[in-house]
């Protein structure tokens, strides 16, 4: 698969501010930065207002003398970042959560939002051509933990499977539906 | 964290699944924002699992089984070809045993039962000494009767009384003691058992060593009454 490579070459094209790749790098990280944030605030608006905000530190450490010296830490930097302002934002709303104690299970969350919103019926096609393949004990599983938000331990002991068990039927059918859309779409990235 | 460490440990997996916590997920999120595969994994993950939570609600659809392309050997046995030739067979069979063999069957049943008075056929001297042959008409599907003396005299431990067909073939055997030898033999021979023309009744000795010795025949012609 091509994936975009963060070097020299890239980070002075965002110092000298050629458009396409700021739109890239915007983009980019808009969608990381969403699914790092959205177990971690519950409303969209604040989602969206950590983003700018890390945008624009980003952007003009990198513009700044002296303020990215490793292009190929570009990536950890705006991590930092995002991790400083929601920091910020937990502060300013009075939710002093501190991110390290965040309960990283709300990552599962169950209700809808607003990328599964947009999930394509294709999408959904392929994701359903996957857990048609699998056996009831699997499908059962996967339910139990991401509709049912069942507790993880719990579930697996009453299918008689390991925590590690889960993880490897995750990474299956999560490779089996990677390969499903590159084989309909023939896209190599998921948008 | 490298890309190496995040393989190994799965932590795509762990990361999707909310196990990853405290340092571990520090070092996973700066790792993943450095690193477009993982990236790349974590969107694909997402994307599944979000689509999966709207399918997972629908009840599970049973795909109808594929129509097989390549027959089974035994599926000749429910072709049209074999199986109408088969019924018809079966019908035919069935009908022969209910309006043919069952109504002879009853009624060779009927006249078994029924009492009747037998007239034996004797074969005492028949055929001896150049007599005239008896000749006996029997009724076809019944049996008759015939009586015949078994010379008693040698000493021997049994008789053996063989019926031999007109053309030489051994049609029943049977032995009889040296007490039912010394009186007439009555024998209820159906008429199924023998053969239409001339045939003999061979008496033989079986002597203690094991030894058989002829000592009589008696000839009779049979004539079955259709």
């Amino acid at each position: 698969m091509n994936f975009v490579t963060f070097d020299a070459s890239y980070v002075n094209k965002l110092r000298a501010g050629d458009t396409p790749t700021e739109q890239h790098f915007i983009t980019y990280f808009s969608e990381l930065m969403v699914l790092k944030l959205r177990p971690r605030l519950s409303r969209p608006e604040l989602i969206e207002d950590v983003k700018q905000e890390t945008f624009s530190r980003a952007l003009s450490l990198i513009r700044s003398e002296g303020g990215l010296r490793h292009a190929e830490r570009l990536g950890p930097l705006v991590n930092s970042i995002c991790n400083n302002v929601l920091m910020e934002q937990y502060r300013n709303s009075n939710r002093a959560e501190p991110l390290e104690d965040e309960a990283a299970a709300r990552l599962v969350e169950t209700g809808p939002n607003a990328l599964s919103m947009v999930i394509a019926d294709d999408t959904r096609r392929l994701v359903r051509q996957v857990l048609d393949r699998l056996n009831e004990r699997d499908r059962s599983l996967l339910q139990a933990v991401f509709l049912e938000e069942r507790d993880k331990d719990e579930v697996c002991q009453e299918l008689g499977v390991d925590r590690d068990y889960l993880r490897v039927l995750l990474h299956r059918a999560k490779s089996s539906f990677r390969a499903l859309y590159s084989q309909q779409t023939g896209a190599k990235t998921f948008h | 964290m490298n890309h190496q460490d995040a393989l190994k440990e799965m932590a795509v997996e762990r990361y999707l699944l909310g196990e990853l916590q405290d340092a571990s997920l520090e070092d996973f999120e700066e790792h993943l924002f450095e690193c477009p595969e993982c990236a790349e994994d974590v969107r694909a993950g997402v994307t599944f699992i979000d689509a999966a939570r709207t399918e997972l609600r629908a009840p599970r659809r049973v795909p109808v089984p594929a129509v097989e392309s390549k027959r089974r050997w035994t599926s000749w046995f429910t072709s049209a070809w074999i199986l109408a030739p088969a019924l018809a067979a079966c019908l035919l069979v069935v009908a022969f045993q209910t309006f043919v063999l069952q109504p002879r069957m009853k009624l060779e049943l009927a006249q078994a039962q029924a009492p009747a008075v037998l007239n034996p056929l004797v074969l005492a001297n028949a055929g001896a000494r150049g007599d005239s042959v008896p000749e006996i008409v029997a009724p076809a599907h019944r049996s008759f009767v015939i009586s015949l003396d078994v010379p008693s005299t040698g000493g021997f431990s049994s008789y053996l009384c063989s019926l031999v067909a007109p053309d030489g073939a051994l049609l029943w055997q049977t032995t009889i003691s040296p007490e039912q030898a010394r009186d007439a033999v009555l024998i209820s021979m159906p008429t199924d058992k023998t053969k239409e023309g001339l045939n003999t009744f061979l008496i033989q000795g079986l002597s203690a060593g094991g030894t058989l010795e002829d000592l009589t025949k008696y000839k009779f012609r049979v004539k079955i009454q259709k």
